[in-house]
């Protein structure tokens, strides 16, 4: 046992001391094996009442956090630095994925060598507003392809047009893409050099200096869950499945496979201010934020 | 005009008119009386051709007659003028415009509104809006004139000169005038015929010719003769 | 001068309201932008705002307009007979009822990524205030002036062009009023799907969590619905001037 389980196992025997009051975790899409270890961490086991809020296209989880809408909730890596410097106090906590599992998908077909290869023609669907957009815009340009809104986890279009490359998330779109006869290519974004944490999750300032001793029982026992999770799926993504039927339980099943070499690391959720650091440099590079400022404010390790 | 035993049901089950007979000479001015509900508008409509009677039949001599029709409200179309709404069914007929203004213009002047040609319906006063009615009426010269309780929502000193005009414009022009009301004094006043239907049913309970000298003025509403006239049809209407 | 005071002074009374909040902390910047902000924004990138701005109006005024045609002659149709109307009205429901979005895929498949999909979605969103109060103003003729009209021998198309429709006007520019501002709405949404415009802008904005120019998008898109509701009334003073009590106050 190390020294993070430890504490975690302290923290659940005081925890179950204690009374649990209703707590929101917003989830920034719907129920899928990139948030498997929230759905089955024991909250309970920690003293904790949990409602997870799963969301959908475009919900505003770091505003929901900052409003106070939600206690806790999931958010990207680049969304929190972008936040904080707009004065919205958001801190990370646990990061699910050490590796950003964002991407790019082409078909097969077109024997597209690197990233930069997909907006030397054809129709790329991307939103535009996120960074690594941006450093792909910068890096080779976009006067050779047709930009189009991300269809948002729908590959029909994607299906449909040899010459369409979209944004995906590296173990869930191609999948889908295969499974439907379509062989792909598929380009991580940090392939860019673009890394940042993805699927963290994060709590307000003020929910932080508030109550510490509330945010230590929620990271152990989401860490507790991930460990779960990444040893046996298969009730978590029963629970899920139920909650999201738009994915199928094979699917589940594949894509929760596919993305533990994203997530495993012997401290699940830890994080390192080198990571920051160099995050916040390159959205200031980009004018996403008007100057950098230090990581040790974005993150702490519980 | 023939009405033979002409009979109206609504709805399958409401009997408005029981074989009624009627006849109707040319150039007769006929006032057509009753209480509310006894199917004296009924009667007109079909008259007018706009409903088919349920049993018996109507005959007219000759078989087409131009036919106009007054309803109770002047129902103007309000986004045209005087002149536009006058010439309407010459316009509806097919009549160009210079002609049918030409004719719209002479019926104006006859009901006393030429100064009013260039005026909406919203800016005339309600005796005016029922003067263009008339005259819309008139612009065909309509042998036949059909008028439905045509002055009820007027104030009466309107609807005496009203009167008045109606029976001027009727002597000048020969034609044959149904005029349903509900108002003794004024199908005495305005018919040299009248007829007074029952409360229901449709039954003729009078049909008189009412004896008063053809050149009727304002004068005429205080004269005995005028009382006379309206008691026998006061009484006629009273039976029941 | 007189006209445009009324509705100024709320604004201005909100706009510095506004202000206050967000400079005193009152209100999160972050979430709401401060006027000043939003003016800011509208300044720096009015180049990109502008050129947004046409795309979403050319889009929103074409997709208006066929709405507009193909509204009233919807109606005109399903005015034509009770047996009609019973039969397909129920399906000009479907106009009012369909989330956009969630045919998104739909419209991309039918028309592409592009000005197209945007006028389709401003259509979709705007025809059935349309077709809904012209079937009403039309259906709501004065049974007796239909009657004057038969008594005259007017065929049922004259009858629909010199009484029906006229009549008609005022109910069937309350529809327009409601669907000029569903057109620019849709459009938008359009945009979200298909790329360019304010919507576009919106969207890019939304993910780099600048308030402030999705506000002055926004803010840009509400002049928008505002221009088009102006021309309505417009032709609203011009065609009821002399006969409906709604222009003669």
């Amino acid at each position: 046992m190390n020294r993070r389980t430890f504490v975690g196992a302290c923290s659940a025997i005081l925890a179950s001391c204690r009374k649990p009051s209703r707590i929101r975790l917003a989830l920034n899409w719907k129920p899928d094996p990139q948030f498997g270890g929230f759905y089955a961490a024991p909250y309970s086991k920690h003293g904790l009442d949990v409602e997870i809020l799963p969301g959908g296209a475009g919900t505003p989880t770091v505003q929901m956090i900052g409003a106070g809408s939600a206690e806790y909730g999931v958010i990207s890596g680049d969304e929190l630095v972008v936040a904080r410097s707009r004065g919205n106090d958001v801190v990370a906590l646990f990061a699910v994925f050490q590796n950003c599992p964002q991407g790019i998908m082409a078909h097969a077909s077109r024997h597209l060598a690197s990233i930069g290869d997909v907006v030397k023609e054809g129709t790329l669907a991307i939103q535009r507003g996120l960074p690594y957009a941006r450093i792909l815009e910068k890096k080779y340009g976009f006067d050779h392809v047709k930009v189009v809104p991300s269809p948002g986890g729908d590959i029909s279009a994607f299906l449909r047009d040899e010459e369409f490359a979209q944004q995906c998330f590296v173990m869930s779109e191609p999948l889908q893409a295969r499974h439907a006869g379509v062989d792909v290519t598929v380009f991580p974004v940090s392939d860019l050099g673009y890394n940042p944490y993805t699927t963290v999750l994060a709590t307000s300032g003020a929910q932080l200096k508030g109550d510490p001793d509330h945010a230590k029982a929620v990271v152990a026992a989401v860490r507790e869950g991930w460990r779960t999770y990444l040893n046996d799926p298969g009730s978590t993504n029963t629970r899920m499945h139920e909650l999201n039927p738009s994915m199928d339980a094979a699917t589940f099943a594949e894509v929760a496979e596919a993305q533990k070499p994203f997530i495993e690391q012997e401290d699940l959720g830890v994080m390192t201010a080198d990571r920051w650091t160099t995050l916040i440099g390159q959205l200031a590079e980009l004018g996403d934020i008007p100057q950098v400022f230090a990581a040790q404010d974005c993150f702490r390790n519980l | 005009m023939r009405l033979e035993r002409v009979r109206r049901v609504f709805d399958n089950h409401l009997v408005v008119i029981e074989g009624m007979d009627l006849s109707v000479d040319a150039g007769e001015f006929l006032a057509v009386l009753g209480p509310s509900g006894c199917g004296k508008s009924t009667l007109l409509r079909m008259i007018a051709g706009l409903s088919a009677p349920d049993g018996g039949s109507i005959v007219t001599n000759p078989s087409q007659v131009q036919t106009a029709f007054v309803f109770q409200d002047a129902h103007l179309l309000p986004w045209r003028n005087t002149l536009d709404n006058t010439a309407l069914p010459l316009e509806l007929m097919g009549i160009g415009r210079d002609q049918r203004y030409h004719q719209a213009r002479a019926v104006l002047a006859q009901v006393g509104l030429a100064e009013a040609e260039t005026r909406y319906p919203t800016q005339l006063s309600g005796g005016m809006r029922m003067r263009v009615s008339l005259a819309r009426a008139l612009v065909t010269e309509p042998r036949l004139l059909l008028m439905d309780e045509p002055f009820a929502a007027l104030d009466e000193i309107t609807r005496f000169h009203l009167e008045v005009q109606l029976r001027e414009l009727w002597q000048r022009r020969g034609m044959t005038v149904i005029f349903v009301t509900h108002s003794i004094s004024e199908a005495a006043f305005l018919a040299n015929r009248a007829v007074v239907l029952a409360r229901r049913g449709g039954k003729i309970r009078l049909d008189r010719c009412i004896d008063l000298p053809p050149q009727r003025t304002n004068d005429l509403r205080s004269d005995e003769r005028l009382g006379h006239e309206m008691k026998l049809l006061m009484g006629a209407m009273e039976e029941e | 001068m007189k006209r445009f005071l009324p509705p100024l002074i709320p604004f201005v009374a909100i706009t510095l309201a506004l202000e206050f909040a967000v400079r005193s902390g009152l209100v999160a910047g972050y979430l709401v932008p401060a006027p000043s902000a939003v003016f800011r924004a509208l300044l720096d990138s009015r180049d990109e705002l502008a050129a947004a701005m046409a795309k979403t109006s050319a889009a929103a005024l074409i997709g208006f307009a066929l709405s507009t045609l193909a509204g009233i002659t919807i109606a005109v149709l399903l005015s034509s007979s009770r047996a009609i109307q019973r039969a397909f009205y129920p399906y000009a429901v479907f106009f009012q009822t369909v989330p956009v979005i969630a045919i998104a895929p739909l419209l991309v498949i039918w028309f592409g990524y592009g000005m197209k999909t945007v006028i389709a979605a401003a259509f979709i969103v705007s025809i059935f205030p349309v077709i809904a109060n012209t079937l009403t103003g039309l259906l709501s003729t004065d049974p007796a002036l239909r009657d004057l009209f038969r008594l005259y021998g007017a065929s049922p198309g004259v009858t629909l062009v010199k009484l029906r429709f006229p009549a008609a006007l005022p109910q069937i520019l309350t529809g327009l009023r409601v669907a000029s501002g569903l057109a620019v709405i849709g459009a938008i949404v359009g945009e979200f799907i298909g790329g360019s415009g304010l919507g576009s802008v919106v969207d890019v904005a939304r993910t780099q969590q600048r308030v402030d120019k999705v506000f002055a998008a926004v803010l840009l898109a509400s002049v928008l619905g505002l221009g088009l509701f102006g021309l309505i009334n417009v032709v609203s003073a011009v065609t009821l001037r002399h006969w409906h009590a709604s222009e003669q106050q």
